[in-house]
């Protein structure tokens, strides 16, 4: 009966948009990548799920040109230098060999800062040429943070900004494919430079934080919308502001160094969480955005959930919007869209990881996560059903490839209760845990810091001799429910 | 002086002591005094000896990024080296 109604277009049908379990890539080489270079896919089980590579060549011929087809230029032969087992500590944007393993290349969205790779094992370089006016250097903090159904990454990209929010297609300089001005819904215009919003598709929540400008300022005017409409279903942005159920405002001063770094993140429960990198530290708190009448708790200290808390792991120099558009604080969320997490580097721009992991069911509930890794990072990318894994570019020579990784309890949305890390670990017999206890913890909610620990894989880096792998952030992970052989269902 | 908390690996983990006193409830860190005016990055704690470790211990910031470059440039010497004895070693065989 189940298959007929699949046939029949009965409502049991997959979410076109829903992927498998997240896949990976691993970029290893040596030095200059003149006789060996590997670019492996891999499935959430560290099994390679990806497309052996055609051709043949000798010492003399770079395997990168031979074999990649030449994809890893950008726009001269050696823009992105020749060397991906270089560091990166304290470089910028512009150290293009460096910034490809920044914690800042990846977040929920399919694409990124630098490159576009598939999930046949097919990378290449964006042209570093464009970069500066490229749309994550530009306009990519104005991007919309979604909450979506299980195994859905954003398909459609809105960008909201001043009264307008505009539909664009990619990381690309094509016009906007619809645009809409949005002020005539709003019962409050004190501010009006939009700087940050996010997006509930279960509750069809939108709520878009605007303030007097897109420095420093700290007015802010709060505003939630809930339509009958899905804004990611909408033929035109038009629509789901003519379909409004309700709207609500609140007003508040929340100061921060740059209002670009704002992240707001709408649970599924109408508790929404604010929070931004500032400074070196961040901060983070969540406000009661439910329908509450026309004109009622229009203050935040009416909303708010105990008060702001400060990133409460370690930190140190780490640079973010302040220091130009393209740091902005990233958002992404697990394959199951159960947990969610801000995040930007512990270290200068791109090692390392600051974040506040919060539940998306509950935003209430958050923790810190951590990592203090300096040297040799790499991006941190959905791993699993409900983890997060990364940051880590170390030499693999004579040892295997290790990452950060770590996962959440699904059902875990109590704020009242500790949340439940799970974790790997590098040595003895923790590495491979024979007994039913985890290698994570408990972290008390709101205060609580979770220190992320290293996990070793079974795989070679890439090179038998120096290698630094680059974790590469994939498109497409595939269809759901045939791509990835370590989904066992649930 | 300042109080620092690390965890069991020795990795730079909070200065808050709400937070650090909680997860030594929990096993999950180390207590330890580290000098003032010193950048977490260069914090570690080695457990074997139970001592605090500063990275260019003696130097100022701009005096630790500057120890990190050279550093690193050494590591790009010895990696080659490495490289080309590898290679060699593989070319003999």
């Amino acid at each position: 009966m189940s298959n007929l109604s699949k046939i029949l277009g009965g409502s049991s049908t997959t979410d076109p948009r829903k992927e498998g379990l997240p896949l990976f890539g691993l970029w290893g080489q040596e030095s200059g990548g003149n006789h060996n270079v590997n670019f492996r896919i891999f499935d959430s089980g560290f099994r390679n799920v990806g497309s052996p590579w055609g051709g043949s060549t000798s010492t003399t011929s770079n395997y990168r040109y031979g074999i990649m087809g030449d994809a890893s230029h950008a726009y001269s032969m050696n823009d992105h230098g020749t060397d991906f087992n270089s560091n990166h500590t304290t470089e910028s944007y512009t150290s293009w060999t460096n910034y490809c393993k920044s914690t800042y290349q990846i977040d929920q969205y399919p694409h990124a800062f630098y490159y576009s790779a598939s999930r046949n094992g097919h990378c290449s370089w964006q042209s570093y040429h464009q970069i500066t006016s490229s749309f994550e250097y530009t306009v990519g903090w104005t991007k919309l943070n979604m909450v979506l159904p299980e195994g859905c990454r954003p398909r459609r990209m809105f960008c909201n900004r001043r009264y307008s929010m505009r539909e664009k297609s990619g990381n690309n300089s094509l016009p906007s494919m619809d645009f809409y001005q949005y002020e005539s819904h709003l019962l409050n215009t004190d501010n009006d430079y939009c700087v940050s919003t996010g997006y509930n598709e279960k509750n069809k929540m939108l709520v878009m934080v605007h303030s007097a400008n897109e420095g420093d300022n700290s007015a802010k005017t709060v505003h939630i919308f809930k339509s009958s409409k899905d804004l990611n279903l909408v033929d035109k942005i038009k629509d789901y502001f003519d379909n409004l159920e309700s709207t609500e405002y609140f007003t508040d001063s929340w100061s921060l160094d740059n209002n670009k770094n704002w992240c707001t993140v709408v649970g599924n429960n109408g508790w929404v969480g604010f929070g931004a990198k500032n400074g070196n530290t961040k901060k983070y708190c969540a406000f009661d955005c439910n329908v509450k009448g026309v004109g009622v708790d229009i203050t935040g200290a009416s909303r708010r959930y105990l008060d702001w808390q400060d990133f409460a792991g370690s930190t140190t120099t780490s640079y973010g919007a302040a220091n130009g558009n393209q740091y902005y604080t990233r958002f992404n969320t697990t394959w199951d869209g159960t947990w969610g997490m801000i995040f930007s580097p512990y270290y200068y721009y791109g090692p390392g990881i600051n974040a506040f992991a919060m539940s998306l069911e509950n935003p209430r509930k958050f923790i810190s996560i951590n990592q203090t890794k300096s040297d040799y990072p790499n991006p941190y990318t959905a791993w699993g059903r409900t983890g997060f894994h990364g940051g880590n570019a170390a030499n693999t020579d004579s040892t295997s490839w290790a990452t950060y990784g770590f996962s959440f309890d699904p059902t875990d949305s109590d704020h009242t209760v500790d949340t439940t890390v799970y974790m790997g670990s590098t040595s003895g017999e923790a590495t491979m845990p024979d007994n039913n206890s985890h290698v994570g913890g408990t972290y008390t909610n709101k205060t609580g810091s979770c220190s992320i620990a290293n996990c070793y894989t079974q795989l070679t880096g890439g090179f038998h001799s120096t290698c630094y792998p680059v974790l590469i952030g994939l498109n497409w992970w595939g269809k759901y429910e045939s791509a990835d052989a370590s989904f066992g269902g649930k | 002086m300042a109080i620092y908390y690390f965890t069991n690996t020795g990795e730079p983990c909070t200065s808050f002591e709400v937070t650090g006193e909680d997860l030594m409830k929990k096993g999950m860190a180390i207590k330890a005094t580290v000098p003032d005016g010193i950048e977490s990055w260069r914090l570690s704690y080695d457990t074997a000896a139970k001592a605090v470790v500063v990275y260019a211990e003696g130097q100022d910031e701009a005096g630790a990024l500057a120890q990190r470059t050279t550093d690193a440039a050494a590591q790009v010497v010895t990696d080659k080296e490495k490289l080309t004895a590898d290679l060699a070693a593989g070319e003999a065989e």
